[in-house]
């Protein structure tokens, strides 16, 4: 039988996060900040690619093009998503366990780390735009070999990752100091999800600092000669596929944690939270390898595998469809809804914070299914590397983790800074504004990649040939891309406007309490079991084995530990010529040995 | 402009328990999903199978012989 748990405030009845923990509230804010710093440039290429691959509006160079989705893809997918959960972990450490850091020293220390990473990464990427500097990093987001980056982009990357292992370490640390002091309670749901998302994070981030330590900054550095393109692909999916979780995991908790609290009722169920997090560490690393479903080298058997266990992931997903739905309909209750679907009238719409959230998870739900489809092996076939692939993430990351993010964000920025926020409807203008840009943009990415339309290309348009839409036209999908790109980009704009007017509004002494969504069954009815982190590890780690030894002693036995001799490719005008003519060269050969082959089978076969 | 984010804790009219908490419209809501589910899954057939030639069953059904 579940008991009402206990009013969650902080120490200080009715104080804000920044009047509870001050030196806290400043690591909290820089992470922000930085955050958006990232958000607003990322963001800011965004359109430009979206402007470009449709010919709406040219201004660069298509080179330039991969300079710019390089920066796209890495400050969105990398820098914006992890600063600000870092921001939200320690945030959700210090509030839920009613302490501050161990010492603020270290915390400002893996802050610190990690914008020198950044920067580190940065400055090659940049460099790109300009023939001036001979550096640059052109290799996107994936960093696939033989694109080879410039040794900084390397460097700046596992700096970066050190600096979370670090703040791991922290948030680890405050908990086992909590822990010393309060040996028989169960660990507070949102530091359980910090934990159990931040182990998922250490096995995850085994797979890309192998691959960047033991291989691309050696090679890069010109140490080593060569590096087996398929084994840095497939350690990169290693860490890549499970860092849309971690990107995921802190807007699910926003949304068990939160999203309750301000749809005015509690989170459904504690247990169920736990076991979700839970799900995702055991099984968000052994999936990898469907995002290689296409690559050859690797056999179908293990892409099988990796097929089952992703699979197995929508369970997570389901379970927290339901219970964040459960515990808004719960709020929409009490507020006096009534009905199968007229209590979706009694939510508090009128508030950004939770209209956003709400309508990040619509759209992840409609990312469920073309997540289906990229995970099914067959059908995969039909949209891998197309469009419909971009479409999929922009659902997920671009709306579900970053629309909960700027959602979120106008609850968090009164608690960091002390301001009240700027403009509550600007705020609400603004997450409708990026729903309504986004189903545009996304949706016809989606139908564009049904077409064949490419990804990662900057001109998709060939002579003598045209895609054939079905339904509508390629001019009216890259009218609907271009719109969405422009309306996302002014969502962006009344976003920062808000962010900014905040820094610059006065103190004030009217915000709401720091706090969390109580919970209608709370920790009490969870098994003990799922707060035994010790276990769920090693059952992680023990899939990981399963899922990865084969795979990569077969691709090591095939194509060599540093693999065959692959040249290194720079992206750059010059270089083009010669690997034209390499090109040219390697099909000429060819052709005329399957003529003298064809030809030799033809004299064989003719009596 | 002071403004709070807060939603609006009065907007509350009654204090539904644990035991006394039925999520109907949960049911209702993700029923509707799994019907848009399924009716997307059945519209894939058309977009795989009928729009494009053959994949990966193609090739099977050729295989065992029964296409």
């Amino acid at each position: 039988m579940a008991k009402p748990t206990e009013v969650r405030t902080m120490s200080e009845a009715g104080s804000t996060y920044i009047d509870a923990f001050p030196a806290e509230a400043k690591v909290v804010r820089a992470a922000f900040y930085s955050s958006f710093l990232a958000l607003a440039i990322g963001g800011l290429f965004g359109v430009v690619q979206t402007l470009h691959r449709t010919d709406v509006y040219r201004f660069m160079d298509s080179a330039d093009y991969y300079t710019v989705l390089t920066a796209h893809g890495v400050l969105l997918a990398i820098t914006f998503t992890i600063f600000f959960l870092v921001g939200v972990f320690t945030w959700a450490i210090t509030t839920s366990l009613d302490r501050g850091v161990e010492d603020i020293r270290f915390t400002w220390a893996w802050y610190g780390l990690m914008v020198l990473g950044t920067a580190l990464v940065a400055i090659p990427i940049f460099a790109g735009f300009t023939d001036s500097i001979d550096m640059s990093a052109s290799v996107l987001f994936t960093f696939y070999a033989p694109l080879q980056a410039h040794p900084l982009f390397y460097l700046g990357l596992v700096l970066f990752v050190v600096g979370t292992w670090l703040a791991g370490v922290d948030w680890f640390r405050s908990w086992l100091a909590w822990k010393a002091e309060n040996p028989d309670e169960r660990i507070p749901l949102p530091t359980f999800m910090v934990l159990t998302t931040t182990l998922m994070w250490y096995i995850a981030t085994l797979g890309v600092a192998i691959a960047i330590l033991a291989f691309l900054l050696p090679w890069s550095l010109g140490l080593i000669d060569s590096v087996n393109p398929l084994l840095t692909r497939t350690l990169f999916w290693f860490f890549g596929h499970p860092v849309v979780y971690f990107w995921l995991m802190p807007a699910y908790m926003m949304w068990y944690i939160m999203l309750p609290k301000v749809s005015g009722g509690k989170l459904f169920s504690d247990p169920l939270a736990r076991v979700v997090f839970v799900l995702f560490l055991i099984l968000s690393v052994p999936t990898g390898i469907h995002h290689q479903y296409l690559d050859p080298g690797i056999a179908e058997g293990f892409k099988f595998i990796a097929m089952t266990n992703t699979m197995f992931l929508l369970l997570p997903s389901l379970l927290t469809a339901f219970t964040v739905v459960a515990s808004m309909e719960h709020g929409a209750r009490q507020r006096g809804g009534e009905g199968y679907f007229g209590w979706l009238k009694a939510l508090p719409w009128r508030d950004p914070v939770f209209t956003g959230m709400a309508l990040a998870g619509l759209m992840f739900a409609a990312a469920g299914f073309s997540g289906m489809i990229n995970a099914g092996m067959n059908i995969n076939y039909l949209v891998h590397n197309t469009f419909w692939v971009v479409g999929h993430f922009h659902l997920t990351v671009g709306t579900a983790v970053a629309l909960t993010f700027m959602a979120v964000t106008y609850w968090f920025l009164p608690q960091v800074t002390g301001r009240a926020l700027w403009n509550r409807s600007v705020a609400l203008v603004q997450v409708v504004l990026w729903f309504v840009g986004m189903t545009f943009m996304s949706n016809a990415m989606h139908r564009a990649g049904l077409l064949g339309v490419p990804r990662r290309t900057a001109e998709p348009q060939y002579d003598g040939f045209e895609f054939e839409a079905a339904v509508g036209s390629v001019g009216e999908l890259n009218a609907q891309i271009a719109l969405g790109g422009i309306l996302l980009t002014l969502s962006l704009a009344l976003f920062f406007a808000n962010v900014v007017g905040t820094a610059f509004n006065g103190k004030s002494d009217s915000l709401p309490a720091n706090g969390y969504a109580e919970t209608l069954s709370g920790s009490e009815d969870a098994p003990l079991v799922l707060d035994n982190l010790k276990l769920w590890t090693a059952i992680a780690v023990v899939l990981v084995i399963f899922a990865y030894t084969f795979p990569i002693l077969s691709i090591v036995d095939r194509g060599g530990l540093f693999g065959p001799d692959v040249n290194p490719f720079p992206v750059s005008l010059d270089t083009l010529p010669v690997l034209g003519l390499v090109l040219e060269q390697y099909v000429t050969t060819a052709l005329a040995t399957a003529g003298e082959l064809t030809g030799s089978i033809v004299t064989e076969v003719t009596p | 402009m002071t403004q709070s984010t807060e939603s609006d804790q009065s907007d509350q009219i009654r204090e539904i328990g644990h035991d006394e908490y039925d999520p109907v419209g949960t049911l209702a809501l993700i029923g509707l999903y799994f019907l848009i589910l399924v009716l997307l899954w059945f519209f894939m057939y058309f977009v795989e199978f009928l729009g494009n030639e053959p994949t990966v069953t193609g090739l099977l059904l050729s295989v065992v012989g029964l296409a």
